[in-house]
């Protein structure tokens, strides 16, 4: 949209301004050319509103063009051509004007044919202002649009954040593993120690991630690890888990609290209905610059998609998008058995080049990564 | 008694605590819905503890299983708070896990309590549609049939049909009979998706096919199969407000 048709006041400003180049033109003309002093504000206050009007157009131009991307020669070439075809468009109706404006009876007056070279050289300087000034209302609105865009990325990563540490904070989970806890410490309190351990390394880990931009994949897998730990201690057999991590991906930069959710969905929504139990696959591996993630798991085929599968995938998807934009994807295969999720990332080329996110500094999470279960 | 829960501690230590209150025995433990039927019928158990949450057959579910011959119930959960809500309303006695022993005996005492006055079973279908979160319907259909038990998803009905007492669910060919009354089951299901064309039928809105003009004032609704229901009046105009 045209920032200056976009409201009328903005638009009556802008005509304000060529109307005291226009009259500043007949003032040259008068004391330049010795034209008649009704005759000139006559003839160049319509002209050079005229030529306010036809700047306008520049904008489109601008957009096309804009100057940090666009090669200089080729930027100059575009404005002489448009600055030459919009100065003869505007001389040809000035000279129509002109003659309009002198009566047909009279000889075209000798004062109005000198004013043509100054009415050349002023037309010159206005349109160059005029591209000028378009410029510079368009760098204005381009600053404030990323301003706003930054501003509205900022809330829905906050907003994400905040559901996805509610979701850590499932009470579900959290009450059935203290049950779990309270059970084992009558029959086995060295397996007790061990849930209260994953437990407390769980939350902490949640915790700490959540506060994080981006980390390395290994630490998410890591976490994923340790919830998975602890409902095996739950479910018993009915839970087997199968992660193929690929070597080469551990260090890639992940937003945190990614992968958990469909962790959790996989073995709250899929094996936790299954009587005989499940499977939970988590894959990740590079394919052609992406990093590629899975989550697959056996799910009823009796049972409808509940609802709390698609909160967690909805908060995964907006997440991705609000991050990566069109870079990313989230695929999401619910077969009649089996129900898989499918992630692409932009992923780096190797472990050690500069991740497409930025990771923290790696010291603050070595202890975190080594203590594994 | 009988224990029903799908996690193995969690049944262990229930069982633990249960030990501990004279004149309690334990005569079983269900891992899951189906067991917990069968074995409620072949035991007679007293009083069952019933978790919620389960595979295939919530705890809700098992008990209108069970129907008219179900015992004493107290329900177990680790959280659910729309579950809980429920059973403020119908006054149903529930523990919360991990299950505190003092709260467990003052259950097993309410329950016996109960056994003595021979105070009947809630109704496990009030109780399950107060328990379901706000603007959700009936996901699946639970029949006893011929000592089985179907589950059957509610986008497999094609069509329901009232025959006296019964209520016959019509999908994929077969027909599948329950005890419940048409006007109950219809105030369950998505109205979005099914809609009562008929004093005795309620239909499926996606297995329409097209509608017939029959006579002055009554419609057959013809189903993708090629069956025929009858439609009244305000069947009609109750699909025709959904269908547009």
């Amino acid at each position: 949209m045209h920032p200056i048709l976009q409201r009328r006041s903005s638009l009556l400003l802008y005509l304000g301004v060529w109307l005291v180049f226009g009259v500043l033109l007949a003032v040259v003309f008068v004391f330049g050319a010795r034209a008649p002093a009704l005759w000139s504000l006559e003839f160049a206050v319509p002209i050079a509103l005229l030529l306010g009007l036809q700047s306008l157009s520049f904008w489109y131009l601008v957009q096309a063009n804009p100057p940090g991307d666009t090669p200089v020669v080729r930027l100059a070439l575009t404005w002489l051509a448009a600055g030459v075809v919009s100065l003869i468009v505007w001389l040809a109706v000035a000279y129509a004007w002109a003659m309009w404006l002198t009566p047909a009876d009279e000889a075209y007056p000798y004062e109005a044919i000198g004013t043509f070279p100054l009415l050349i050289f002023a037309g010159a300087i206005g349109v160059s202002l005029a591209v000028l000034g378009h410029y510079l209302a368009g760098a204005f609105q381009r600053s404030r649009n990323a301003e706003r865009r930054a501003l509205e990325l900022q809330v829905l990563a906050r907003e994400a954040e905040l559901k996805s540490l509610r979701a850590q904070l499932d009470p579900h989970f959290l009450f059935n593993s203290l049950n779990s806890v309270a059970a084992l410490i009558g029959q086995d309190q060295a397996a007790a120690r061990q849930m209260c351990f994953l437990m407390a390394q769980f939350f902490r880990k949640s915790l700490t991630l959540a506060r994080e931009q981006a980390i390395p994949l290994a630490q998410e897998i890591s976490l994923a690890e340790t919830f998975l730990a602890i409902e095996k201690v739950r479910f018993g057999e009915r839970l087997s888990t199968r992660l193929e991590i690929a070597a080469d991906v551990r260090e890639v930069a992940v937003p945190p609290l990614m992968l958990q959710p469909l962790v959790e969905n996989a073995v709250h929504h899929g094996v936790a209905h299954l009587l005989e139990g499940g499977e939970v696959f988590v894959g990740a591996r590079r394919s052609a610059g992406f990093l590629e993630l899975v989550v697959s798991n056996p799910c009823d085929p009796d049972r409808p998609p509940s609802r709390g599968t698609g909160v967690g995938l909805a908060n995964v998807r907006s997440r991705i998008e609000t991050l990566c934009g069109h870079r990313a994807s989230v695929d999401v295969d619910a077969g009649e058995s089996r129900f898989t999720v499918s992630i692409l990332l932009p992923a780096s080329g190797a472990a050690s080049d500069e991740p497409v996110m930025r990771a923290p500094s790696a010291g603050r999470h070595v202890g975190a990564a080594t203590h594994q279960s | 008694m009988l224990i029903v829960d799908d996690e193995t501690l969690a049944r262990a230590i229930m069982a633990e605590h249960l030990a501990q209150i004279p004149d309690v025995e334990i005569v079983g433990q269900a891992a899951n819905g189906f067991e917990a039927v069968k074995l409620a019928d072949e035991l007679q158990p007293d009083l069952i503890f019933l978790d919620i949450q389960m595979p295939k057959l919530s705890g809700f579910e098992v008990l209108e299983l069970l129907g008219q011959r179900a015992p004493a119930v107290v329900f177990t959960t680790a959280f659910d708070e729309f579950a809980l809500r429920a059973f403020e309303v119908h006054a149903v006695d529930y523990l919360l896990k991990p299950v505190e022993p003092a709260r467990l005996m003052d259950a097993v005492a309410r329950a016996a309590e109960r056994v003595r006055s021979r105070t009947p079973a809630p109704s496990a279908r009030e109780l399950s549609a107060a328990a379901r979160p706000p603007g959700r319907a009936l996901e699946r259909i639970l029949i006893r049939h011929e000592g089985r038990v179907h589950v059957l998803a509610v986008d497999r009905i094609d069509f329901i049909e009232a025959q006296d007492d019964y209520l016959s669910f019509a999908a994929g060919g077969k027909r599948l009979r329950k005890q419940q009354t048409m006007a109950d089951l219809e105030t369950q299901l998505d109205p979005t998706r099914f809609v009562r064309i008929h004093r005795s039928f309620i239909l499926n809105v996606e297995r329409l096919a097209r509608i017939d003009l029959y006579g002055k004032d009554s419609w057959l609704a013809i189903l993708s199969d090629g069956t025929k229901l009858p439609m009244s009046r305000t069947g009609h105009a109750k699909l025709k407000e959904l269908i547009g």
